[in-house]
């Protein structure tokens, strides 16, 4: 069950930043294949060619018919969602950078203590944020806003807020509470830096799972070796 | 005193060692909860719409980029093109290493991916050539910090979206209009490319001084050849920049063509990733961009409490009256910056600390591209040193040596760089220039 919440969450996030690429890349493309077209039109009767004018024309008005202006809108939902989920997953794969010079340099038992605390405050911000999100989307369920160009009912584009902030604060609780019975945070293999092989958070992530900016859990060595 | 409380609290809680954006938002939040008579359902909206701009939707768009590239091969062409045109003066590889970090830099918005990139093919071919391990390892940290300087930055992007739409006056009285992510951009060669300049010359100099190996000159047809090979990588360079500056593409919307354009050369047709790695990368990178935009929104929602407060617009009639002149407060913002390098990465300190600092430096006459540009050179010095500089990190991951190993091996050029930081804080005609020669 978690294992498909963890799969369905990676799926999820991993679709909406390549399809909101693939909108956005279209959307232009589309842009500039009118004008284009409409150049060649023009160009192609100036120097008499009509058959080829004609066909250019067609096109033209073909593309026309597609409207793209709702691109930039979807765009944008997209990655408000994958931006939410994304920080549950985040939360999971242990890259949310924070200052961790000091307590990375307390002995164990403290170190325990600020991490737990750290986790836990995490648990409280997101919790409170669902539950807030919750009544905004509510309020706005009752309302009959809807968005510009979609025209999508607003609660639903606002949803991601309540599901993505409980995923979040159900994330930091599962960490804490792996934390707590066996003193280990997520983190990867280390000295593994060129290889894509099982590693969420590609190179620059590793980094961050390495430095100062994340805490290093009781079992690790010291990070300033 | 609210202003006080507020810095206090968030100063606290980051040290406790929870999330940047953690302490941000609980920041925020208690500050709601018992201080303040802005209406909770203002900052709630804040809240879910702190990231529909389309402006931040660069950011992803450049790390997908930037992942296509570092796995696609585009690196190792660069380098062997670099390689043939410098390889026999003196530093050799070396060299071609700052020349190859500055190509790439060019492709990519982030330091840490430019010294994965770059790093990982020439670091070892330069200890198999016989140079020291420090000397690579000190050459590529350094100038993979190009990476952010050199368009397109996610940092400058990240300073766009935390000064966007604030309100600033300028020493007149006149509203000043913040910087743009275009202006930025064009702002940022000139300095990418003299600092480029510095480093190599770092470079050169050191590998004169102690006899390393260069390489056997490489005649015509084989630059040519190696040209061709990298074309692919270089015509990006020419899609991103000319596209934003002849305005045929927005900012993200070059972004978003780009990491199209990567994906294509590194799966198609450099062929050094298959299908079967898209959806890894794709994860890597949703997974930095969420952290980040995370970041993001909870900053956006801290410095409009901030303005709501009136912090910054207080904190600059403070200095004008102290009679703080423009250079001393350079000074100040160089120091500050440069302490804050040492706990936190880049994005988080200049999502933090822009939006405080922009409203005063307007107020004392400095430009806001200028002052952008210099905050993102101070930036890259904070990326190689410790204790969270995270080029070298990646660099001891490449390089397997000891963080303390690679800060001595670091200083030559992050020397250079800090003198680098100064002619660029007192000569704004430097990042100036070229946006104003393209009347931007």
């Amino acid at each position: 069950m978690l294992r498909l919440l963890d799969r369905a969450e990676e799926v999820l996030i991993g679709s909406l930043i390549a399809l909101a690429t693939i909108i956005i890349f279209v959307s232009v493309t589309h842009r500039y294949a009118l004008g284009f077209t409409a150049d060649a039109v023009g160009y192609f009767k100036s120097i008499g060619w009509v058959g080829v004018s004609a066909a250019a024309k067609s096109t033209y008005f073909a593309l026309k018919t597609i409207n793209l202006v709702w691109a930039q809108e979807l765009t944008i939902i997209m990655f408000v969602w994958m931006a939410k989920f994304g920080a549950a997953y985040g939360v999971r794969t242990g890259i949310h950078v924070g200052i961790d010079v000091l307590i990375n340099r307390l002995d164990a038992p403290r170190r325990r203590f600020f991490i737990l605390f750290g986790l836990l405050a995490g648990a409280l911000f997101t919790g409170t944020i669902a539950a807030l999100g919750t009544r905004f989307v509510w309020h706005m369920y009752h309302g009959s806003a809807i968005s510009p160009d979609l025209e999508l009912p607003m609660w639903l584009v606002y949803l991601a807020i309540p599901l993505g902030s409980s995923l979040m604060c159900f994330r930091f609780l599962q960490v804490a509470w792996a934390f707590f019975r066996t003193g280990e945070l997520p983190h990867h293999d280390h000295g593994h830096v060129d290889g894509l092989d099982d590693e969420p958070a590609g190179a620059m992530g590793e980094a961050i799972l390495q430095s100062d900016l994340t805490p290093r859990d009781l079992a690790e060595d010291p990070k300033d070796k | 005193m609210s202003a006080l409380i507020i810095f206090a609290l968030l100063v606290i809680l980051m040290l406790t060692g929870m999330p940047i954006s953690i302490s941000l938002g609980l920041t925020v939040l208690t500050f709601l909860f018992t201080m303040t008579d802005v209406p909770i359902d203002t900052v709630a909206l804040k809240l879910f719409t702190g990231i529909e701009k389309f402006e931040i939707m660069a950011i992803p768009f450049f790390i997908l980029a930037g992942n296509f590239l570092t796995h696609g091969g585009v690196a190792k062409r660069m380098i062997n093109f670099a390689t043939s045109m410098v390889g026999h003066w003196h530093g050799g590889l070396g060299l071609a290493g700052v020349i190859a970090c500055a190509l790439f830099a060019a492709v990519s918005g982030s330091s840490p991916a430019t010294v994965v990139a770059i790093g990982s093919v020439i670091l070892p071919a330069m200890v198999a050539q016989g140079f020291p391990k420090q000397f690579g390892a000190g050459v590529i940290t350094t100038s993979g910090a190009l990476g952010i300087l050199i368009p397109p930055s996610i940092v400058m992007v990240m300073y766009a979206v935390a000064t966007s739409g604030m309100q600033a006056t300028g020493p007149d009285g006149q509203p000043v209009d913040s910087a743009s992510v275009g202006e930025l951009f064009m702002a940022g060669v000139i300095p990418g490319l003299m600092l480029a300049g510095f480093l190599a010359f770092t470079t050169w100099y050191r590998a004169r001084k102690f006899n390393y190996p260069r390489l056997a000159k490489a005649d015509f047809a084989k630059r040519w050849l190696a040209f061709r090979e990298a074309m692919w990588g270089l015509l990006l360079i020419v899609v991103v920049i000319g596209g934003i500056y002849t305005g045929i593409f927005t900012p993200t919307e070059a972004a978003a063509m780009s990491a199209v354009y990567a994906f294509i050369v590194a799966v198609f047709v450099y062929k050094d990733m298959g299908l079967k790695d898209v959806p890894r990368v794709l994860l890597a990178s949703a997974n930095m961009s969420a952290m980040l935009l995370y970041i993001i929104t909870n900053a956006v929602l801290f410095s409009f409490l901030m303005t709501s407060e009136g912090i910054p617009q207080a904190l600059g009639e403070w200095m004008v009256g102290a009679g703080l002149s423009w250079w001393m407060f350079l000074i100040l913002v160089n120091i500050l910056l440069l302490a804050a390098g040492n706990f936190m990465e880049p994005s988080s300190i200049v999502l933090i600390m822009a939006p405080i600092l922009f409203p005063v430096a307007v107020r004392l006459g400095i430009d806001p591209v200028h002052f952008g540009i210099m905050i993102v050179v101070n930036m890259e010095v904070g990326m190689c040193h410790p204790p969270v500089g995270l080029n070298l990190y990646v660099a001891s991951g490449i390089t397997k040596m000891g963080i303390t190993e690679l800060t001595v091996a670091v200083w030559p050029w992050l020397l250079t760089m800090l003198i680098f930081l100064m002619l660029v804080t007192y000569v704004p005609a430097l990042s100036l220039f070229l946006p104003g020669l393209l009347g931007m």
